[in-house]
């Protein structure tokens, strides 16, 4: 409880400079390898709206993430396809982990509720619905509708990151809103070139 | 707790400054995956970052008002996109073309249309419906030859706005042949394949790196560290062994 205070005391004084603890235009790159965090860094308790904002949305974009990539899982025919739906549902299980403890740790629930999507550009790509559907395609159908959702539910996930990287304040959080920005990148990248549009 | 709520209070604060960013600065929307359009190539790298700049992140964000004959929306962000003399891959085509939009959000849509020039060579309605699932056309390229820049736009049902792709195009013949050219000084880049784009294979024990094709059981040095890999993908740059337990295992 101590650090908590501090922590509190260190924000009163800072007010609200959250630009002064996130420095501008930290791009895609030299902000990578060497500053990752562990696996579960705890998240400190300096924060604001739009970490909290950002990790609640987060939380829904992942397990939407993970239930799309189940599917492709056990449907897709490419092997490429098969290994990064595997990939992306473990490495996303891991930081769904990380960010429902800070939450916790941040005494917010796991979702902001309905009207966070609203407020964000709505009509989000992926719902139950659409992930069940896909399990109605087989083949190489399969594969494109895979990839095509996932390559464009990932890119969401890139433009929330920007987002974070731009307004958010706690360090953790936007230290994962790098990670995601270049993996998510990184994984539309790798399904364009499996979809192989020439 | 009484601790924590006055940490709620203090807190409380700060949305007042962060909420003047205006939200909605949308992360919705879509681009021409398939065949590569200018945003999709700078995705997937075949542009450098460097060229192509906020597209590589964002290539479904082209996004401005309807009517406008452009790659980018006339967002600044993506004028990079309306420059012709950057490094893009041309695709060979005979007069049908078939094309897949990739979305990262389902608005609801008013129609597709595609243009080459001033013509409109392709419509589809979108029955202000949302898209579907996955939404590809074919389209009759209307007797066009040559080198030409098709602007693909999806025209957004509850919005003023569009979304906009251009793809670079060598089209051949009539009906769907494809003659080769009889030119040869001025022959287009060949169709892309994907040879260059395969994963470049692990050596045995080495230094991880990004975009490499990593099996179960193989060792890679990081930080000086040694891991070994526990599932099997192709690596990212954020991928990096200490940041993702699931795949990689130290050792």
């Amino acid at each position: 409880m101590k650090r908590l205070v501090i922590a509190v005391a260190v924000l009163a004084l800072a007010g609200c400079g959250g630009e002064a603890v996130v420095p501008e235009g930290q791009g895609a790159h030299g902000h990578g390898a060497s500053t990752a965090a562990p696996p579960v860094p705890a998240a400190s308790a300096r924060f604001n709206d739009a970490d909290v904002t950002f990790v609640q949305m987060m939380v829904d974009h992942l397990q939407l993430g993970i239930s799309l990539s189940q599917v492709g899982l056990a449907k897709a025919t490419k092997q490429e396809a098969k290994d990064l739906a595997a990939a992306i549902d473990s490495t996303q299980r891991e930081e769904l982990t990380m960010l429902k403890s800070w939450l916790k740790l941040w005494g917010k629930p796991e979702t902001g509720g309905a009207d966070l999507h609203a407020a964000h550009g709505g009509q989000p790509l992926l719902d139950d619905k659409v992930i069940n559907e896909t399990k109605d395609k087989s083949g190489a159908e399969f594969d494109l509708v895979f990839l095509n959702l996932m390559a464009g539910h990932q890119g969401a996930g890139v433009a929330m990151a920007l987002t974070e990287k731009k307004d958010g304040m706690n360090p953790e959080t936007v230290a994962y809103a790098e990670r995601v920005t270049t993996t998510r990148q990184g994984q539309v990248e790798q399904m364009l070139k499996v979809m192989g549009g020439s | 707790m009484k601790i924590m709520r006055k940490a709620a209070l203090v807190l409380a604060a700060v949305p007042a400054i962060v909420m003047i960013t205006p939200v909605g600065s949308a992360s919705a929307h879509g681009y021409v995956s398939s065949p590569a359009s200018r945003s999709a190539q700078c995705a997937r790298g075949d542009v450098s970052v460097d060229l192509c700049g906020q597209a590589k992140y964002e290539p479904q964000s082209a996004e401005g008002p309807k009517g406008l004959k452009n790659c980018s929306g006339a967002n600044g962000a993506f004028a990079p996109l309306d420059n012709d003399g950057l490094p893009w891959k041309v695709t060979n085509t005979g007069q049908t073309l078939s094309l897949t939009w990739t979305f990262t959000a389902r608005h609801v849509t008013r129609d597709y249309e595609y243009f080459i020039g001033g013509t409109r060579v392709g419509y589809v309605s979108g029955n202000n419906a949302q898209p579907n699932n996955p939404t590809t056309h074919t389209i009759n390229l209307g007797g066009f030859s040559g080198r030409q820049k098709l602007y693909a736009i999806w025209n957004i049902g509850d919005t003023v706005n569009a979304f906009y792709s251009c793809i670079d195009l060598n089209i051949t013949g009539g009906g769907g042949t494809t003659p080769p050219p009889t030119s040869s000084t001025t022959t287009p880049p060949p169709v892309t394949t994907t040879t260059t784009t395969s994963p470049q294979q692990p050596p045995a024990g080495g230094t991880w790196a990004a975009n490499t094709s990593y099996a179960v059981g193989s060792t890679v040095t990081y930080g000086g560290s040694t891991y070994r890999c526990r599932q099997a993908h192709t690596s990212l740059t954020g991928w990096e062994p200490p940041n993702v337990a699931a795949l990689w295992e130290k050792i």
